[in-house]
């Protein structure tokens, strides 16, 4: 019984890393331009199809594809950002959102065209297990669990300690003030578009190579990155990472012990309930 | 005389669409226009508690299932008369309105949102793993249609009960709870100091926008004759959410002319073949950028700018 709490816990910790970088991207542009950028989960999508593509019909190696596919999502966030978002800047946010269910369409449909209607696993020749006394633990999803750290170490020091980072929290703590100390108001959500996109990205890319990805698995994403942020609270970065990370588990064990079909409904659940406890969310501060 | 002139267009957009089975040759376009019809009130349900309220709920497709599938069953298990079985469905719907429009109400914005739409994402999930009950992602089909399935009639059948359901929802605007739902949209808070429960008004709208989702899902499982988990999904509450945007949110015309155009303008895409889904999406966003205010909207500033200037002439 323990070993097998265990067990789903380590499972559920690489799809928590997963459901944090989602998070990550959506809470970052959230607290910076109050948008709920819907369309974050099909771009991520794009993002693991892209890597698949650049990995087997291009032949480029895995580690070498990664990389590039980050780079075009940084690029793809900051056209977005320029192209969608920022001519309803000053509009109400429901136009924000109808805006980024139009852009959900258009990347299903642009990817449907490029690479096809397939369920595609992006090959990445990691087939070792490592048993650690009664527990199982594919070397794959170590290094995702890793990875996803990684990354969202990476974040935290660029947000917390860099120029850039300490301007970002600044329009989000206060946009007016904010560009009255002469931060680059025009500039900040170029960054944060890019690289929520290529934490994005990245996720994509995890869960291509962990389960599969196929045309619509981003609604899903997406939709679970929203249920981090309100576990967690909207825009606080703490929050997507504890939220992201009960998120996960809590779905695992509730596959392992429950029923695998449930696993959402039960996910959700537990999100509503915490909503009800405390709508500002875990670590959300109080409104 | 002024109120005449306001209702010189419905009347004439009545019976237009009243004539339109007699002028419509192609079998398809008459079944389109029946899908529109279903599609108006459950947009009319949607414009309740999306644009007059100002809470854009993500589950009307999810309660169309509902009231889809509680119809479909009741007929199926207890035999019931279809009359029966369609009338009962709202009801069914606004229980379940009731039990997850209380929690998901006391939050607001996207939290009310995403709420939601994870509402819809369940009820899918149910009826998806629910099986026995209701055969899972096969869906059911052969369900019995009215009149033998002679489509006129259920046009006018559709016909009639949208028109109803409209002017329900300009009564419901018009009335002092209408304006209660305004005053939530525009400052909550100031409508919770007069000392009004917001929350019941709130509940109110959700449930009987929920009702028309019921209504308008019973409908479509009774004209289709088949009925599946994926017909409710997010993807076709955010056609409703469409409807009213694109016809105008908080107007009692924005919705039934969105309506039609979320049903039409795939239609008309089509010639567009496989990439029909990036136009869609393409004019989506340029329509959100260039028409926020929706095309009732853009009618109302072109007449208020037409009459205006006359004005200015005359005097």
């Amino acid at each position: 019984m323990l070993i097998e709490i265990l067990q789903q816990t380590i499972n559920g910790l690489a799809i928590g890393g997963v459901y944090v970088l989602i998070a990550l991207g959506l809470t970052t542009v959230f607290g910076i331009l109050g948008i709920a950028h819907f369309a974050h989960g099909s771009i991520s999508m794009f993002g693991g199809y892209l890597t698949y593509f650049l990995a087997t019909s291009q032949g480029l190696p895995v580690l070498a594809a990664i990389p590039v596919a980050l780079l075009a999502g940084f690029l793809l966030g900051v056209l977005v950002e320029i192209l969608a978002y920022r001519p309803v800047r000053n509009a109400n946010h429901i136009n924000a959102f109808i805006v980024a269910l139009g852009l959900t369409m258009m990347v299903e449909g642009i990817n449907l065209q490029l690479f096809g209607h397939e369920q595609v696993v992006i090959p990445t020749g990691l087939t070792r297990v490592f048993r650690l006394g009664g527990i199982t633990v594919p070397e794959l999803r170590l290094y995702v669990i890793v990875a996803a750290i990684v990354l969202v170490v990476a974040m935290m020091i660029f947000v917390e300690r860099t120029k850039t980072g300490q301007a970002i929290r600044a329009v989000a703590e206060n946009r007016d003030a904010a560009i009255l100390m002469g931060v680059n108001v025009r500039t900040i959500p170029l960054i944060v578009f890019g690289m929520s996109t290529a934490l994005g990205v990245a996720a994509g890319i995890m869960v291509g190579a962990l389960f599969a990805i196929a045309p619509g698995i981003g609604e899903g994403l997406v939709v679970k990155g929203f249920a981090v942020l309100i576990l967690g609270g909207l825009g606080s970065f703490p929050g997507a990472i504890l939220g992201g990370t009960v998120l996960g588990i809590t779905e695992s064990i509730a596959a392992g012990f429950i029923s695998s079909a449930y696993k959402d409904v039960i996910a959700f659940v537990v999100m509503i309930l915490v909503l009800l406890i405390r709508p500002q969310g875990l670590l959300g501060r109080a409104p | 005389m002024n109120r005449i002139l306001a209702l010189l267009p419905w009347l004439l957009a009545l019976a237009l669409l009243a004539a339109l089975p007699q002028v419509l040759t192609v079998k398809y376009y008459l079944h389109l226009s029946i899908l529109a019809l279903i599609w108006v009130i459950v947009a009319q349900g949607q414009n309740l508690i999306q644009g007059f309220t100002g809470y854009v709920s993500i589950v009307q497709a999810g309660f169309m299932g509902i009231g889809a599938y509680g119809s479909t069953l009741m007929g199926l298990n207890f035999q019931w008369p279809l009359w029966a079985t369609m009338l009962v469905a709202p009801l069914i719907t606004a229980l379940f309105a009731l039990a997850t429009g209380y929690p998901s109400l006391r939050v607001k914005g996207h939290y009310f949102a995403i709420v939601t739409l994870a509402f819809n994402l369940i009820i899918v999930i149910v009826l998806v793993n629910y099986s026995e009950l209701t055969k899972g992602e096969a869906g059911i089909s052969n369900i019995p249609k009215p009149w033998g399935g002679n489509r006129e009639a259920f046009y006018y059948l559709a016909l009639v009960l949208a028109a109803s359901l409209t002017l329900l929802a300009a009564l419901i605007a018009r009335s002092r709870v209408g304006e209660i739902l305004l005053a939530i949209r525009q400052n909550e808070d100031l409508v919770a100091a007069l000392g009004i429960a917001a929350w019941k008004y709130k509940l109110f709208a959700f449930v009987i926008s929920a009702m028309y989702a019921g209504l308008g899902g019973a409908l479509y499982a009774h004209f289709q004759g088949f009925i599946n988990p994926e017909i409710f999904g997010v993807a076709q509450s955010l056609d409703a959410i469409l409807a009213v945007i694109l016809g105008g949110s908080g107007t009692i015309a924005g919705p039934a002319i969105g309506a039609f155009l979320v049903v039409f303008l795939p239609e008309i895409l089509r010639f567009a073949d496989s990439f029909r889904l990036i136009l869609y999406g393409l004019i989506l966003v340029l329509a959100t950028i260039f028409m926020p205010i929706g095309i009732v909207g853009i009618v109302k500033a072109a007449f208020a700018r037409i009459t205006r200037r006359e004005a200015r002439h005359g005097g």
